[in-house]
């Protein structure tokens, strides 16, 4: 019996107006109440959404809605409130019908986050989302750069395969990526490589800015990705979807499924299975192809859950493969090598010459990410519940580099195997309309090992923290406070020549203060405070060697303290009729920044002199802005702008700081139309992309340039930042009815005019131009019948 | 009935985490593969017996501490030396001759020997498969006596790109040492 208020339950009420005739009036009205499937209160604000009709209504105090002038078809209906999960569905309306719907209470629901937020998983988090057919657009395209779509984050890319969320101007171990509320955690610290995410199995990405949520550990001061998966179905029955995606420029085809179900015997048993396969070959840029950029991937995982009112848990397991290759060009002896390669300005023609394959040859990349969670829920009492969440994932890295002599053994030269075991218990609690909170501990326990060439040691972790956090609501202000403390031990750090390590132990405190104010309907003003800080990772401690596609020495010091980064991040939302706007504004000052310091001279090695490098701290200032822009000229016709804005200076060297995203100017043009019942949601969408040149970078370093009169100058990069670029992008989509099918259907298109250009944050400047134009087109299908009601 | 299923749920994932730990690998030894940590420049002089070695060393190659040889090249004038190199790995014990598995792969490397400001002439090389130079040996002919240059020796790693007439430019450096010369 239990099981029953978990099921979304509805009724409808038939007003039969015309009996068995046809009515061709649009005079129906579809009504009902939204309450919470837990609570049973109703849901006041919850929004009805009939998107191919863009009716879109909200709830009132009692959780009622009213859609009226409706023509007798059919419907795709969505419902959601902002503390609740969606729930879509596929009705036949004959007449007025009455339609009553409990929402899965999603706030503190088990498939919602790993440690669950009372006040949602994100809290008073200021950031940005991406999702629906927005996301849609980005199917087939790495983590990274669908992420990209948020302003405010941009990419570090390596090559045309390689790509990571930056955030802010921070990367790699200073952003945290959440897959399916956990921390994803494989050798984040490499910037080239790129997070090991099926994106495909996420319904909405989100990026939370900056350190304004502690709830997933101190590290994250640059913000945190989270990769979230859609609840799994409350209603018995089978459904599924199938994703397919082909690319032009790399003729690169994507295949996504999931099926998904319900038992109906036993309905709070639910499960799904996902799975991704992807081949790409060799890219081209506009003048010539780049030589072994394919790239193969092939990801699955598994869910089961079983939930009741008031307990639950659920099982998680995900595999992740790829293989991808690197472009032969990009494989450099010596620093000659790649002078030779920057002033040639176009790789050698063995490179360019090679034309189109799938092969994927040495150098390479071979990746294996496995996770397993299982989460419990069970509620205590009334006005509060217990989560808790096991988790196991190892991360198998294996770098192949170029070898020098075919008969050598064809391992890998890399290997690394990182073990990572955590439990989290958290308790959510509630006290009346106004307070909310969550309490939680979290352990890990971590060990590494490398099974070939050193370039971080074999080590142990154990990383312990606790947290607090409580929110309190009245009227228009929501304030929310949060304190954690974090404790990080390395241990058993060992290389495998015999030669140990110190032990390295740290530990400090984060906070948190976040501010909402709605002054009004159309407004919300955000504003958080924080401190959180990172201790320094292994490679930032121990590394001592080449790093062979940068061309330098990097070292690393085990004397290096953590890193302390206090903030204040404020955004105002306006949503206006036709006018929406967001604007956000940060400034952020980190204490002990770890960054790679120049030193002088280079360091002699057999294959000539390369710059050396020392992990170094700074005081530091980065600042910034996103924005947001979007109006409606018509009906049919928006315009959007989005800026996003970095200055990241080095306080201690009053000068700036390398590496940082240039400004980034977007600009889009939608028209959207109707095309009677069988095409729906058509839109037509012009993109045109602005990237400035980086000006700002460090006066002089340790690179020795020969200038072209012939004098040497001492300069932070080999090369300097390329110019400025402008990118026209073009994106067409629809849902067409295919029998009684809706399938969604998206083109796409990049660079459309063919354009040859750099990007700083691409390591692979030196070498090559970007890619030229790739046109894709995405098919999203659903499988099954989606729940009907007569 | 739901103990069973908590307890069922939680036991499958105890058992992969159990075989996601159990498939470990075997550790190698630290040492790169093909790692050269030694260049020695071994000059004969023609019609002699006589051989003088000059030696870069770097044991725990790139990275590290720096080299702990670093010879100057002295020869004297008016002299024709039969060069050989030799390529080593010295990380390990005994140490490995890297400068057979070049031979036996000789069509994918090339040595060049560059004089600077000092009076060497170069020619006579040896020769791949192909008739291509090699450049594992060859011939320095030295002239007048003067002050220091350098003699730089660079391996170029070029798999199915060497042809004739390269530029030093063309393929991957596996070495490129630029010895101090002088020829007194």
């Amino acid at each position: 019996m239990h099981t029953r208020r978990l099921i979304i339950i509805f009724w409808i009420l038939m007003a039969q107006l015309g009996g068995t005739v046809v009515q061709a009036q649009c005079n129906h009205r579809l009504f009902g109440r939204v309450t919470d499937a837990d609570t049973h209160e109703v849901l006041q604000g919850a929004v009805v959404t009939i998107g191919a009709l863009r009716l879109q209504v909200l709830t009132d105090s009692l959780g009622a809605f009213s859609l009226p002038g409706l023509c007798v078809g059919t419907y795709d209906i969505e419902i959601s409130h902002i503390s609740c999960g969606k729930v879509a569905y596929h009705i036949h309306l004959k007449g007025d019908a009455r339609y009553d719907v409990q929402l899965p209470h999603a706030a503190n629901a088990l498939a919602d986050v790993n440690v669950v937020g009372s006040s949602g998983s994100k809290g008073l988090a200021i950031g940005g989302q991406i999702k629906g057919r927005a996301l849609e657009a980005k199917r087939g395209l790495s983590l990274a750069e669908s992420l990209q779509e948020i302003s405010g984050v941009s990419i570090l890319q390596t090559g045309t395969n390689i790509y990571k969320p930056v955030i802010h101007g921070l990367h790699s171990n200073r952003v945290l990526i959440l897959n399916n509320g956990i921390r994803q955690e494989g050798q984040q610290w490499g910037s080239e490589h790129a997070p090991e995410v099926d994106a495909y199995i996420a319904n909405r990405l989100s990026v939370i800015k900056g350190a304004s949520t502690l709830r997933y550990g101190a590290d994250a001061i640059g913000g945190v990705v989270l990769v979230e998966p859609r609840l799994l179905p409350a209603v018995p029955g089978i459904c599924g979807e199938l994703n397919l995606a082909a690319f032009s420029n790399n003729a690169m085809g994507v295949v996504s499924g999931i099926v998904e179900g319900n038992l109906k015997k036993h309905p709070a048993f639910a499960w799904r299975l996902q799975g991704t396969a992807k081949r790409g070959g060799n890219a081209r840029t506009p003048q010539y192809w780049l030589a072994n950029s394919g790239i193969t991937e092939f990801n699955f995982s598994a869910t089961a859950g079983w939930r009741m009112a008031h307990k639950g848990v659920e099982i998680f397991f995900s595999q992740f493969n790829t293989e991808l290759g690197i472009f032969s060009g990009s494989h450099i002896g010596n620093t000659t090598d790649l002078i030779t390669a920057i002033n040639s300005g176009r790789p050698v023609d063995f490179y360019t010459q090679q034309g189109f394959t799938y092969a994927i040859d040495r150098p390479k990349q071979v990746v294996q990410h496995n996770l397993v969670k299982v989460k419990a829920f069970i509620n205590t009492g009334k006005a509060s519940r217990l989560n808790v969440v096991l988790s196991t994932q190892y991360n198998s890295r294996m770098e192949y580099d170029v070898k020098r002599f075919q008969a050598v053994e064809s391992g890998p030269q890399l290997d690394i195997g990182l073990l990572t075991t955590a439990a989290d218990v958290v308790w959510d609690h509630y006290k009346g309309e106004k307070w909310r909170g969550t309490i939680g501990t979290t352990a890990s326990y971590q060990a590494n090992d490398y099974f070939r060439r050193f370039f971080i040691p074999n080590y142990k972790s154990v990383n312990l923290a606790a947290f607090a956090i409580e929110k309190y609501s009245t009227g228009p202000w929501e304030i929310e406070a949060g304190l954690r403390y974090d404790y990080r031990s390395l241990y058993d750090i060992t290389r495998n020549n015999g030669a140990n390590f110190a032990n390295q132990n740290f530990g400090s405190a984060t906070g948190n203060v976040s501010v909402n104010y709605k002054p009004g309907p159309r407004w919300l003003v955000q504003a958080s405070a924080n401190s959180a800080w990172r201790p320094p990772q292994v490679n930032e401690l121990f590394s001592d060697g080449l790093h062979h596609g940068a061309a330098r020495i990097e070292k690393g010091d085990q004397t290096l303290k953590a890193e302390r980064a206090n903030g204040l991040m404020t955004q105002v939302n306006y949503q206006g009729k036709r006018l929406v706007i967001e604007v956000t504004g940060y400034v952020k000052w980190i204490d002990n920044f770890i960054y790679l310091r120049p030193t002088y001279p280079p360091q002699l090695t057999i294959r000539g002199a390369f710059p050396s490098f020392l992990y170094a701290q700074t005081n530091t200032r980065l600042h910034g802005l996103d924005a947001l822009v979007q109006y409606a000229i018509s009906q049919h016709l928006q315009w959007s702008g989005k800026a996003s804005l970095v200055r990241a200076w080095n306080l201690s060297q009053g000068d700036w700081l390398i590496q940082m995203p240039p400004d980034r100017l977007e600009n889009a043009l939608t028209y959207t139309f109707g095309g009677g019942t069988r095409w729906t949601n058509n839109y037509v969408k012009l993109m045109v992309t602005h990237v400035a040149r980086q000006t700002r970078v460090p006066a002089s370093g340790n690179i020795e340039i020969m200038k072209p009169n012939g004098s040497l100058e001492m300069a932070s990069d080999y090369a300097p930042p390329p110019p400025s670029y402008m990118l026209l992008g073009a994106e067409a989509g629809t849902t067409v009815m295919m029998g009684k099918k809706p399938v969604g259907l998206v083109f796409t298109g990049t660079n459309l005019t063919n354009n040859r250009y750099r990007d700083y944050m691409n390591a692979f400047r030196y070498f090559t131009d970007e890619m030229g134009i790739n046109v894709a087109v995405k098919v999203k299908v659903p499988l099954g019948k989606p729940l009907t009601m007569h | 009935m739901k103990k069973n299923t908590l307890s069922k749920l939680m036991f499958l994932a105890l058992s992969a985490t159990v075989l996601a730990t159990a498939c470990k690998k075997e550790k190698d030894d630290e040492n790169e593969e093909e790692l050269i940590t030694t260049l020695r420049v071994n000059a004969r002089e023609a019609g002699t017996t006589t051989t003088t070695s000059f030696l870069f060393r770097d044991p725990d190659g790139d990275g590290g501490a720096g080299p702990t040889r670093f010879d100057t090249i002295r020869l004297a004038p008016n002299k024709t030396y039969n060069i050989t190199l030799e390529f080593l790995n010295e990380s390990v014990t005994p140490a490995e001759n890297i400068t057979d598995e070049i031979l036996a792969e000789a069509g994918d490397h090339q040595v060049y020997h560059v004089p600077a400001g000092v009076n060497i002439t170069v020619n006579t090389f040896n020769v791949d498969a192909a008739g291509l130079p090699l450049g594992t040996t060859a011939n320095w002919v030295t002239g007048a006596a003067g002050g220091f240059g350098t003699l730089r020796i660079a391996l170029k790693h070029k798999p199915g790109q060497k042809t004739a007439g390269d530029a030093i430019t063309k393929g991957e450096t596996d070495i490129d040492v630029n010895f101090v010369t002088r020829v007194q």
